[in-house]
């Protein structure tokens, strides 16, 4: 096996992203299962008190941790690795992704010490003017500035590694990562102006009163295309690497990969506002026109589901896969990795479902809300990206330690515990938000909950119980994996599936940045431009911050 | 890099396409489910 | 190099017009229920300042509640607020049958959320905007209205009820 050799510094870099991922997903996942229990009339809440004073505090934790600080770290570390070993080159400037690194990790710290102090009781969309301490938005800020660094060191090694091969067309995993990062750089722009220029001086008490509709937009702009920065990683396994290790397919088409990943940077911003479809303050003229782009977005997610699915078959079926679907059974689900995937994947058209519900313009006034919001997104986020990076994770942590995957059948349990207890949590959340829940309620206590909400409650329960299970068991892999004495012989072979068609066929101006950037950025000046003029010229910062004391 | 199989050229996803037809029914099924509650409940203008 | 022609499967190609088609689908039936229909999203009504909005005897919301305008239609004035303790003002409303009640509700403190069970009324309700919606109760019953927006730890006690009489 003759593969391109990551520097054993490099490899120790990435596993650090993996090591913080790891941790917060072990904290953060604590308390998921806390609020599903107190949905089922067992509230542990109460015995928590001296640490965790609310439920609240507790879903701001699972939030922040699982949502933001896991998917964030896990990705900036799986994108570092795809633009190193698919260049075949280290990064051009390490220092730069170290102190790009460090500036995150600090920023986590700064953000959990008001969090656990009970001082920023927030949740994770942190809706001002419920005001949080200084240092939580302090923290945030450091982590999107520090994945930023990151991101400049990624963008700089691709371009010494074009200035060294200026006519190779370039390989799909870093290109698709580099893509990602450039998104997550695009539109962290709409959060970085939230926080800088209303939260983080107001908290500091510089400025008397917000314009909370105002940073709501700014949230959205950012809010939406995050779900794509967690997504595309996951997508970048999928299209490339599980087809190879389900049954060694090639991916069926490089060039339509290609094109949905410019599709995603292009479009997965200038249509924010669809999480505002009930907001006051925005003109449904720009709803609309926000819900149509909507649509656009999910066409490449549609060529997605074909392309992954077509390069699974491909493998199947030279692996003597029969009939219409029977084929499925030909892949190799014995291997956790691609169990993990293959079950993220098929939770994932129902993830894709309720989104397109969701962003169905009016269609929300039925869901906006409710909990079928949560139910649907612990499809897209805990599973089709969650359950995925932990797939990623069995291959990858090996690879990079050199320790052999502990007890890899402990691990394809953990896959099938994930994808049971999430139907069951999930099916009764979508239920429960059809017959009317709120989110991020404790229904346990909630005085209008009707006696026909109770059997679903309890499924969220029990869903939450079997989760709580697997996240426990992929958290003793991961921990026996790191102490396991057991090397691997050589080193793991990274799963690379090969294009059906010679990549160099891929049309040139797939492989051309500057007009997908531009595009991308002309749509956001087209579809925010008008929205956003209008809203700074008629801001009102007239609304005063309440915290701690007054509201939790 | 890609050497072609023979077999590449003969490949037709039949069963992507079994897989995908099962989503799309599935899709409009549940989108059409909450739409018609929408619908049932009636303007807001 | 730069004369590769794009290659799409015919599979593929097949696959990706049937998307299309149901996009466009989706996109109609949604567009005809807004537009025909009139199930419509809200859209900006009045500002006003959080600071002063429940104690300006000028402003509506200082008088809370139900006021018909003509014989069957309402204006309810609700204020949303966490702050001295999580509640709508007034709770409580009662409507016979048929009426057409059109909600302005507004916040004097954080975020919270309107939604009128079994109804299409659900909406944000955020400090300085009003939101608007109309709706016509044809079936008598209670309707629950709950707050679906974190507002702090009385979140999930913050509701009220319409009463709709035969």
């Amino acid at each position: 096996m003759n593969q391109y050799q990551v520097s054993p510094a490099e490899k120790k870099f990435i596993g650090s992203h993996l090591l913080v991922a790891i941790l917060a997903l072990a904290v953060g996942s604590l308390f998921g299962p806390l609020q599903a229990f107190e949905h089922a009339g067992w509230d542990f809440y109460p015995y928590l008190k001296p640490l965790i004073k609310s439920y609240y505090q507790g879903l701001t934790v699972h939030g922040v941790l699982n949502a933001l600080v896991w998917t964030t770290f896990f990705i900036m570390g799986f994108l570092t690795f795809n633009v190193i070993f698919g260049l075949k080159r280290p990064l051009k400037n390490p220092t730069l992704n170290k102190v790009g690194f460090w500036l995150m990790v600090v920023g986590v710290v700064t953000a959990a010490i008001p969090i656990l102090a009970n001082q920023a009781t927030v949740l994770f969309t942190f809706y001002p003017p419920l005001k949080a301490s200084w240092a939580f938005y302090l923290g945030l800020t450091l982590v999107v500035v520090g994945s930023w660094v990151e991101g400049w060191g990624l963008f700089m090694t691709f371009y010494a590694w074009r200035k060294e091969n200026p006519n190779e067309r370039s390989p799909f995993i870093a290109f698709a990562s580099v893509v990602t990062a450039l998104l997550w750089q695009i539109c962290t722009l709409g959060v970085a102006t939230e926080i800088l220029t209303m939260l983080l001086p107001w908290s500091l008490g510089l400025m008397e009163n917000v314009d909370p509709q105002l940073a709501r937009t700014y949230f959205w702009f950012t809010g939406h295309p995050l779900v794509y920065f967690w997504l595309l990683p996951a997508y970048i396994s999928w299209y490339a690497m599980l087809p190879k290790q389900a049954g060694n397919g090639k991916m069926f088409s490089d060039t339509l990969a290609r094109l949905s990943f410019w599709m995603f940077l292009v479009l997965s911003t200038p249509i924010g506002i669809h999480h505002q479809y009930v907001d006051p303050g925005v003109s449904p003229t720009w709803k609309f026109l926000h819900s149509m782009f909507t649509f656009g977005v999910f066409f490449p997610s549609m060529m997605t589901a074909f392309t992954v699915v077509a390069s699974l078959e491909h493998g199947a079926r030279k692996n003597g896969g029969k009939g219409a679907l029977a084929w499925i059974g030909k892949l190799n689900w014995s291997d956790p990795s691609v169990a993990t995937q293959l079950l993220a994947g098929i939770l994932f058209f129902f993830g894709g479902i309720g989104g397109l519900a969701n962003a169905s313009y009016n269609v929300n006034l039925v869901l906006h809300n409710t909990a079928f919001i949560p139910g649907h997104f612990h499809l897209t986020v805990a599973t089709a990206v969650t359950l995925s990076f932990m797939g990623i994770s069995y291959w990858l942590v090996p690879y990079l330690t050199g320790k052999k995957l502990w007890q890899p059948k402990w691990a394809t349990i953990q896959a099938w515990t994930w994808f049971v207890g999430m139907i069951i949590f999930s099916n009764s959340m979508h239920v429960l938000g059809l017959l009317g829940a709120p989110r991020r309620v404790p229904l346990g206590l909630a005085p209008y909950v009707p006696a026909e909400w109770n059997s679903r409650l309890i499924q969220v329960g029990i869903g939450g119980a079997i989760l709580f299970v697997s996240g426990a068991i992929y958290l003793l892999v991961m921990l026996k994996t790191a102490l396991n004495k057991e090397t691997v012989e050589k080193e793991v072979e990274v799963p690379i599936a090969e294009s059906m068609q010679d990549p160099a066929n891929t049309p040139v101006w797939l492989d051309r940045w500057a007009p997908w950037i531009y595009g991308a950025l002309a749509l956001i000046v087209l579809m925010y431009g008008p929205v956003l003029f209008e809203m700074i010229s008629n801001i009102a910062l007239n609304a005063p911050g309440f915290g701690k004391g007054p509201i939790w | 890099m890609a050497k072609k199989d023979k077999d590449d050229d003969e490949f037709r996803p039949t069963g992507t396409i079994a897989v995908l037809t099962i989503f799309v029914i599935t899709l409009i099924a549940i989108w059409a489910t909450i739409y018609m509650i929408l619908v049932g409940r009636g303007g807001t203008l | 190099m730069s004369t590769q022609k794009m290659h799409i499967d015919s599979y593929e190609r097949n696959w990706m017009i049937v998307s299309a088609v149901l996009l466009v689908l989706f996109a109609t039936a949604v567009s005809v229920a807004a537009f025909g229909l009139g199930i419509q999203v809200p859209a900006p009504e009045q500002r006003v300042d959080p600071r002063t909005v429940a104690t300006d005897p000028n402003s509506p919301w200082s008088n809370p509640g139900l006021r018909e305008v003509a014989p069957g239609k309402y204006d309810a004035y609700i204020l949303a607020r966490a702050v001295p303790t999580w509640e709508y003002l007034p709770k409580e409303m009662t409507i016979p049958a048929g009426s057409s009640v059109s909600f302005y509700v507004t916040s004097s403190d954080v975020q919270h959320g309107f939604k009128i069970q079994d109804t299409n009324a659900n909406f944000m309700v955020i400090p300085g905007q009003v939101s608007k919606l109309t709706i016509t109760f044809d079936k008598p019953g209670t309707y629950n209205f709950i707050c679906t927006e974190y507002c702090g730890s009385g979140h999930g006690v913050m509701y009220g009820a319409i009463t709709v009489t035969p």
